[in-house]
């Protein structure tokens, strides 16, 4: 009997170990999520188009990302957490595509390898650039309807490469993609994105 | 994560892109900041200790233990059980007596003062 109150107290022992250890995670997790929320909400709003099915994505990819990846490393949440985004925004596209196939309302876009002259891509650094010579709302209203116009991977690839900072080689990890293909859809959003907003003003 | 540095070879207008974007996920109405705030609850209530499986392994202990402990004590009633028909199997006059036996032993020390007074009775009445 002294043996079983033993267990029973060891076990109390490593249940209140647990209990302390997940309440240290989920306090992590919530402030890691509440960081990541809204720029999550913003992608997946200019991925699906609308804030209803933005918010559903965006529950969804918190859940499996909790699901799967809370034990993981803090330093590597980031990237996994974008990861399943992308994922089940890849889903979203992928299922609207085939409804809008059956439907026959499906709206073509530009083919994502259209083939661009690099030299016509080349930046030119002493330019302002044209959000700068649009004011205000006018260029949050301008990149917003530019940012949709990207294809998907383009899309993504901008944004995680130059809004939230990822590395070329993370945001290939975020993508499932190669460096290559990373390097190919960033610069093609660049160039889409630049010809969007010049054509704007 | 977002690091919003500055990158001297990047153009301008792409940092002032960024600014746009980190402009538009400020102001975020009240509606959707709090089904954000749902969606972060639910994704986290998922993560919360189970009680139950916690104590499944002492529980199956504390089970295991116990059902050993009734085989224990459950067996030498059995063997004693088992042991005790056979003499009734072998006829009535085995049944009524049997000095060897422990049970048999254990009553006539329980009714030791009835043996003493029966002889005590059977003394008196020869003498």
């Amino acid at each position: 009997m002294a043996e079983i109150a033993g267990t029973m107290a060891g076990s109390r022992l490593e249940f209140a170990r647990r209990v302390d250890a997940v309440s240290t995670n989920q306090r992590a997790l919530d402030t890691f999520l509440r960081g990541v929320e809204r720029r999550a909400l913003r992608m997946a709003e200019l991925a699906c188009g609308s804030r209803d099915d933005a918010l559903d994505v965006v529950q969804d990819a918190m859940c499996a990302f909790v699901r799967n990846y809370a034990a993981k490393p803090e330093a590597d949440w980031a990237p996994l957490f974008h990861r399943v985004l992308d994922s089940r925004l890849n889903d979203f596209h992928r299922r609207r595509t085939v409804r809008g196939r059956w439907l026959a309302v499906f709206e073509r876009k530009s083919a994502d390898d259209d083939a661009l002259d690099p030299i016509e891509q080349a930046q030119d650094m002493q330019d302002p650039g044209p959000l700068l010579r649009l004011a205000g709302s006018e260029a949050g209203k301008a990149l917003d309807v530019a940012l949709k116009a990207l294809p998907l991977r383009q899309r993504q690839a901008f944004l995680l490469r130059m809004w939230e900072g990822f590395d070329v080689a993370t945001t290939a990890r975020v993508m499932q993609c190669s460096e290559g293909s990373v390097k190919t859809h960033l610069s093609r959003a660049l160039a889409a994105l630049r010809r969007a907003l010049e054509d704007h003003q | 994560m977002n690091t919003n540095h500055h990158s001297n070879d990047r153009p301008a207008w792409i940092d002032q892109a960024n600014r746009v974007l980190d402009d538009s996920v400020r102001d975020l109405d009240a509606a959707t900041l709090s089904r954000l705030n749902r969606a972060r609850q639910a994704a986290l209530a998922q993560q919360r200790p189970r009680t139950p499986r916690a104590w499944l392994l002492p529980a199956g202990l504390a089970s295991a233990c116990a059902l050993l402990l009734a085989v224990i004590v459950w067996q030498p009633h059995r063997h004693i059980e088992t042991q005790q028909p056979a003499p009734i199997a072998t006829g009535a006059s085995a049944a009524v007596d049997d000095g060897d036996s422990e049970e048999s032993t254990a009553e006539f020390y329980q009714n030791l003062e009835f043996y003493a007074w029966l002889d005590a009775q059977n003394k008196g009445g020869d003498g």
